[in-house]
């Protein structure tokens, strides 16, 4: 090879690697980044791995379909590990670094940490999943897509009172946002409708040993148990059924996993009305090599649509991608199909939505009775 | 009834607090390490023992690998990472701070490989419950009392009448002494780490089967334990058990008359004025 060639070679090389370069960054940067800060490890890593699942769903069907107006949609996902101290520097990373418009959040109490974040950055924030009263009013940004506690926890006490004819009651509730609300918003609605709370006693996040607890709690003799926890369910029931003739358990949407146990059938539960269709359950179910789409799945599908119609919906209209002008579009569309359920923000950044009151039995549960949203 | 079910529940949860009490006050003792990483061993056992069920190995196998493995991972702890930094003139605060690296790497290292899920063992049988004089307790309790109890029995039977008790004695009450007169104490601190976290394992494995596990609460049994072993009196075994039992009864009977989240708190005021009172422990040994 001549001297004169191999310069030449050389520079040919090098210009095509950067030309290379300079066409994969112009194509990533026409791609579309939203962010999801789940609990990824840890005691809620269970649900935050549901939620992630249902996610990536939508994203990859969105580019399945050829994405968003021909543009490809990617998730940059951040661990929160289900602490609020590292939601905070994780949603920041997501916000500073890779400029999302849009982040998916979970758990109460991160999302009401980031909430001051999200209304000084102006990026939109969507919870699924958390439910704790609080995340009304946390910030201009913050949608909720499921209702929150005071809403589902309504429903179901109307439903023991005034149905079941219950009229004490004990709560076991986990210490933290969601538990405390649950357990204030169980005790002001029993009590408004003449029933009596005999004991509350709280566990931690994370608890793996309830039996002092539950034996306290079956000491007071109550008609029921009411329930607010969002891990550790199995044990839970597990260790009640140790305990001889421990009331009848109640609880909202959190208490799900508690169903179909032995320890278990026979107890009661509101469930935010959702549901998916079987196609498309079982494209889910054939990807992710599970049995069914969970709640959570569910939940994270759909929301992470919603945020993806809103995207479109600004890009339709020749606007910039930031979090103001994805909240105006959710603004604007106002109401949100899924298969089985309307998601609705024409009153508040909170959905309404109908609500469920399920019986468990030993394999699955039974729908006795559907509370329409208000 | 309320008042004898939660003191014999104490009982119980005392013993599986003791057994890692026991382990973490012979390691202090004799190695002078704070091996806060005991915390991750626990959670090790625990893990071995509930993926050997998944797989099929009856019980008592999965028992005896999962104490087996955290045997060998102690003495590789003590080997490459407290000997090396021994040998370096490390400061006992340098050997914490490596403890708890050591300590998140098995915690998370044990997350990642198995999951960070709550994971309960296979055993049907583990649920199952015995009713006498209006108190009931499930097998694993039983299993966690006698195990309790056996071991800690085992382990002073051998601090007091073995030839590996002795030396291990006599390194802990002068290190210095114990060089010197070829007792070869690196070796003793190898035996001590392998004795200590095959107890702890045990611990793991059968609150695992009693409870449920996940990768991060063997910390708070570390803790209960250490406070146990400060207040039962450094190096004393018999010390280290007692209030371990004692303060699980007083935790658990503390809720017949506050609620839950007081229970905790006062437990550890009720220590805090006690050892303010007495800051040797109850059975001093040095």
């Amino acid at each position: 090879m001549s001297k004169f060639a191999r310069p030449t070679l050389h520079g040919v090389a090098s210009s095509l690697a950067a030309l290379a370069l300079a066409v994969s960054t112009a194509a990533h940067a026409q791609d579309i980044a939203i962010g999801a800060l789940l609990p990824l490890t840890g005691p809620a890593a269970p649900v935050g791995l549901e939620e992630q699942q249902g996610v990536q769903f939508a994203v990859d069907r969105a580019n399945a379909a050829g994405g968003i107006r021909q543009r490809k949609v990617t998730v940059l996902y951040e661990d929160s590990q289900g602490k609020p101290d590292v939601g905070v520097l994780s949603f920041n990373k997501l916000v500073d670094l890779n400029n999302v418009p849009v982040v998916m959040t979970a758990f109460s109490s991160i999302s009401l940490a980031i909430a001051p974040l999200a209304t000084r950055k102006k990026v939109l924030v969507i919870n699924a999943a958390a439910q704790s009263n609080k995340l009304a009013n946390a910030s201009p940004y913050l949608f909720n897509t499921i209702p929150l506690v005071e809403n589902e926890t309504g429903a179901i006490t109307n439903y023991l009172v005034k149905t079941l004819n219950k009229k004490t009651a004990a709560i076991v509730y986990e210490n933290a946002a969601a538990g405390i609300d649950g357990k204030d918003d169980f005790k002001k609605s029993f009590e408004a409708l003449g029933g009596k709370i005999l004991a509350e006693e709280p566990v931690e996040f994370g608890q793996t040993n309830y039996r002092p607890t539950l034996l306290k709690v079956a000491s007071v003799k109550p008609d029921l148990v009411f329930v607010v926890i969002t891990q550790g369910h199995p044990t839970y029931v597990e260790q009640t059924a140790q305990i001889p003739n421990f009331p009848v358990g109640a609880g909202t949407t959190f208490v799900s996993p508690l169903c179909c146990y032995a320890g278990s059938a026979g107890w009661y539960q509101s469930s935010i009305k959702s549901g998916i269709s079987p196609e498309l359950e079982k494209e889910f179910n054939d990807k992710f090599k599970t049995k069914n789409m969970g709640f959570y799945a569910r939940e994270y599908f759909n929301s992470t649509n919603i945020a993806l119609k809103a995207i479109e919906h600004v890009l339709a209209k020749g606007g910039t991608l930031s979090g103001e002008a994805v909240r105006s579009a959710v603004l604007e569309i106002k109401e949100f199909g899924s298969s089985v359920t309307t998601i609705s923000f024409a009153k508040s950044n909170t959905a309404v939505r109908g609500v469920e009151i399920q019986q468990y039995g030993t394999d699955s549960r039974k729908v006795l009775a559907v509370e329409e949203g208000k | 009834m309320l008042f004898l079910q939660l003191l014999i529940d104490g009982l119980v949860s005392g013993c599986a607090v003791g057994l890692v009490a026991i382990s973490f006050s012979l390691i202090y003792a004799t190695t002078r390490v704070f091996h806060v990483a005991h915390a991750g061993l626990y959670t090790l056992g625990g893990y071995i023992a509930w993926y050997a069920s998944t797989q099929g190995l009856p019980f008592v196998l999965a028992c005896v690998l999962g104490v087996l493995v955290t045997t060998a991972a102690g003495a590789l702890i003590q080997r490459q990472l407290y000997e090396t930094l021994e040998r370096r003139a490390a400061t006992p605060l340098v050997m914490l701070i490596a403890s708890l690296g050591a300590l998140a790497m098995l915690q998370n290292g044990i997350a990642i490989l198995f999951t960070p899920n709550i994971l309960q063992f296979p055993n049907p049988w583990r649920t199952q419950i015995v009713s006498l004089a209006g108190v009931s307790l499930s097998y694993a309790q039983i299993l966690v009392a006698v195990a309790g109890v056996l071991v800690f029995c085992g382990l002073l039977c051998v601090s007091r009448y073995t030839q590996l008790g002795l030396r291990i004695r006599a390194v802990a009450s002068n290190p210095f002494l114990a060089e010197i007169t070829r007792m070869r104490p690196r070796a003793v601190y190898v035996h001590v780490m392998m004795i200590g976290s095959g107890i702890v394992a045990l611990a793991g494995i059968l609150v695992g089967l009693d409870q449920a596990m996940q990768p991060y609460t063997g910390i708070l049994m570390l803790l209960t334990a250490t406070i146990a072993v400060i207040a039962g009196g450094i190096g004393s075994l018999t010390g280290a058990f007692t209030v371990s039992i004692a303060l699980s009864v007083l935790q658990n009977i503390a809720l017949v008359v506050m609620p839950g989240r007081w229970s905790i708190a006062a437990t550890f005021g009720l220590f805090i004025l006690f050892i303010l009172v007495k800051p040797e422990g109850l059975f001093r040994k040095r």
